[in-house]
């Protein structure tokens, strides 16, 4: 009994311990807490993210800090994170603790879709401005003007109109389409087909496929015997991944082979090797790019990462940190004035400019990433490309 | 439908099926001798799957060698668990019933910590690499050399492990204990080392399975709950604490799949899988390769 008296007491002390660190600390750092996927689905693609609010906060840091005004001075930046295990239901729990028990000065965003939905109607209610960046549908535009919720990435409308473009620019005539049965690729399906309806490009083979699907064999060699000039891909990592090794079985080499998410993450070269080349992916970033703060981005990241940035999450997640960091040294901590001041003005970031109209960034950029020479280059629109595609995809490696 | 087809399906039921009886074998074994339900089958193959990757990555280890490490190494993990958490648990519990509850406990927490560990060493990035990524080609029918030989290794330990039981004193032992736990005893068999056994073996084939499937297959620290569902479904099938029926059974399911997704949809695959097993439960219970009845 007694022992278990003094556990109480232990955890008792340690908790109001943590209490007083937050108190004290409140007045000479900014807080950021944000809730993502540790584990669970979405942990994979959550990883690149994490690493990127890491290496902003490095970067903050070492600059001593954000400017803020009632301050009159730099506050260094601290971030407080929790494991959502990809479930959108306890993310918002975690942020309702973060902002009223943990009581953070701001918000950070969880990873992907789903847990951003659930979460901008808490960042509503209790008026924190959400900047978030891993998360896209068109369902943004309904929402009303006056909200706390913001997103960097650009719209599925507008990534496969750039992808149909880009089919149409290099004169392909048939595509076969694979979509995996989950909400972001099913949405991306809903403007592909009308728009290569539009653009006179056949679709011969249109299938779908289960999260987790480990054989596509059948799939593949359905499509190989279509033939078509281009294969769109709709997938996820993990799907990408069991569509290039078995394509590469059953020896389906189309001229254009696109993957949605998948291509575009670090371990895709390490595991393909060679066989990267010609594979193309959703994204607008390259390390190349000269955008703001573009080198100090990717110089920090590999410093403290020791591996490039992936170049969809970890970009994604990074734009929304500076965002923030750019209203902040405008007006201040005040949630209502940040808000206001997102709301109505232009910024600087990694992938671009960013202006909100309502929730959507007006400004983003939807492109279309390429492997080229082992390295990921941006090969659509033409305004932003650093490599010219190249079309058509070479031969598997033998 | 034309041979190329035949061949096709063929080859990839026989490749998931081998693998899918080499995980059932070894989770049935576990369960057959000691009424264990190791839910932490998954994680134990997962963690295989990453040793193999980090002495490929790491160390240019090939994964055909490090084989024998993870074997040894999930083969001795598995003692460890044995003698530390389950003999006592065996000793002190008094029904059938509930050592099986308690034991559920137990192996559901250790694959939470497994799970954990995996995501602190690793990261819960997707990692993978490649190895023997050549062709072979039977009848015009392209079959990488990874899963070829991922085939023939589980064909060969399933077998092996099969010929053991059959023909040994040893195996003859386990099988006793299969049987009737009590009997078993009467008789002198020792069953401590009986357990010990088959928590060793049992282990080291859910660590050689992560081994093979980490060629051709991505690895993150979750992919162990698909496959502990998998085996659960095929023991079901074969028959709980039937080591036999879970080897035909392993690839029955794996053909019946491939066959299945062929005809219809990749996104049947699940509602296949989930219709034999509920047919099996609801017809026969006892398996489809357990003769008799069981009291």
């Amino acid at each position: 009994m007694r022992k278990r008296a003094g556990v109480v007491a232990v955890c008792f002390m340690s908790l109001l311990l943590v209490g007083f660190s937050f108190q004290a600390s409140a007045k000479d750092v900014i807080t950021f807490g944000y809730s993502i996927a540790l584990t669970g689905v979405h942990s994979a693609g959550a990883q690149g993210q994490i690493e990127a609010y890491s290496t902003w906060e490095e970067i903050v840091n070492k600059r001593g800090g954000i400017f803020v005004k009632e301050e009159n001075k730099k506050l260094p930046v601290k971030l407080v994170h929790y494991d959502d295990q990809s479930e959108p239901g306890t993310a918002v729990r975690i942020y309702e603790k973060l902002i009223t028990q943990d009581k953070v000065d701001l918000i950070l965003p969880p990873y992907v879709t789903p847990a951003h939905f659930a979460v901008a109607p808490l960042a509503q209610k209790y008026k924190v401005p959400l900047v978030g960046g891993t998360a896209a549908s068109v369902k943004l535009r309904e929402i009303k003007n006056d909200w706390f919720w913001f997103v960097t990435a650009a719209m599925p409308d507008r990534q496969e109109r750039a992808l149909v473009d880009l089919l149409k620019d290099l004169k392909v005539k048939t595509v076969a389409i694979a979509y995996l049965q989950e909400i972001f690729p099913k949405e991306n399906l809903q403007f592909l087909e009308p728009y290569l309806k539009e653009a006179k490009i056949d679709v011969v083979l249109l299938k779908d496929y289960p999260v987790a699907e480990k054989d596509l064999k059948s799939l593949l060699s359905q499509i190989k015997a279509k033939n078509p000039d281009a294969v769109v891909c709709l997938s996820y990592p993990g799907d990408t991944f069991t569509i290039v090794t078995q394509a590469q079985e059953v020896g389906l080499n189309p001229k254009f082979l696109f993957g949605l998410v998948g291509p575009a993450t670090l371990v895709f070269k390490p595991k393909f090797g060679p066989a990267v080349e010609g594979i193309s992916g959703m994204g607008n970033w390259s390390p190349k790019m000269k955008t703001f703060g573009n080198k100090e981005f990717v110089d920090a990241f590999m410093a403290k990462h020791k591996k490039m940035p992936d170049a969809l999450n970890s970009t994604d997640g990074y734009v929304p940190c500076q965002v923030m960091e750019q209203a902040i040294e405008k007006v201040g901590l005040d949630r209502q004035k940040l808000r206001d001041y997102i709301a109505a003005n232009e910024f600087q970031g990694i992938q671009g400019p960013v202006k909100f109209k309502g929730s959507e960034n007006i400004k983003a950029t939807a492109g279309v990433l390429q492997w080229q020479k082992g390295e990921m280059e941006v090969i659509w629109p033409k305004s932003i490309a650093t490599a010219k595609p190249v079309y058509p995809k070479p031969a598997w490696p033998k | 439908m034309d041979l190329t087809v035949i061949i096709q399906i063929l080859s990839i039921g026989l490749t998931i099926g081998a693998l899918y009886a080499l995980i059932a074998v070894g989770l049935n074994l576990i369960y057959g001798t000691m009424r264990l339900l190791n839910i932490a089958h998954g994680e134990l193959i997962m963690m295989g799957a990453y040793l193999t990757y980090s002495l490929f990555t790491g160390m240019g280890v090939s994964p055909l060698l490090s084989i024998f490490a993870v074997m040894l190494l999930s083969l001795l993990f598995g003692l460890v668990i044995c003698a530390g958490i389950f003999l006592p648990l065996v000793k002190k519990s008094s029904s059938v019933g509930g050592l099986e509850s308690s034991s559920l406990l137990v192996f559901f927490g250790i694959s939470i910590i497994l799970t954990n560990v995996a995501c602190l060493v690793w990261s819960a990035d997707i990692r993978g690499y490649s190895y023997l990524t050549g062709m072979v080609s039977v009848a015009g029918v392209s079959i990488m050399y990874n899963k070829v030989v991922a085939f023939g290794i589980a064909l060969f330990v399933c077998v092996g492990c099969y010929l053991l039981l059959q023909k040994t004193m040893l195996g003859k032992a386990v099988r006793a204990l299969i049987q009737d736990r009590e009997a078993a005893r009467l008789v002198g068999i020792n069953t401590s080392v009986i357990y010990f056994f088959s928590f060793g073996t049992g282990f080291a084939m859910a660590g050689l399975a992560g081994c093979l499937l980490s060629m051709f297959y991505e690895i993150t620290p979750f992919i162990g709950m698909p496959y502990t569902i998998v085996a659960f479904i095929v023991v079901v099938l074969g028959g709980l604490g039937n080591l036999f029926g879970s080897l035909i059974g392993g690839f029955l399911l794996g053909l019946f799949e491939a066959v299945g997704v062929s005809v219809t949809s990749p996104g049947y695959r699940p509602i296949l899988s989930y219709a034999v097993f509920m047919l099996v439960i609801l017809l026969r219970p006892e398996g489809i390769f357990t003769k008799r009845k069981r009291v």
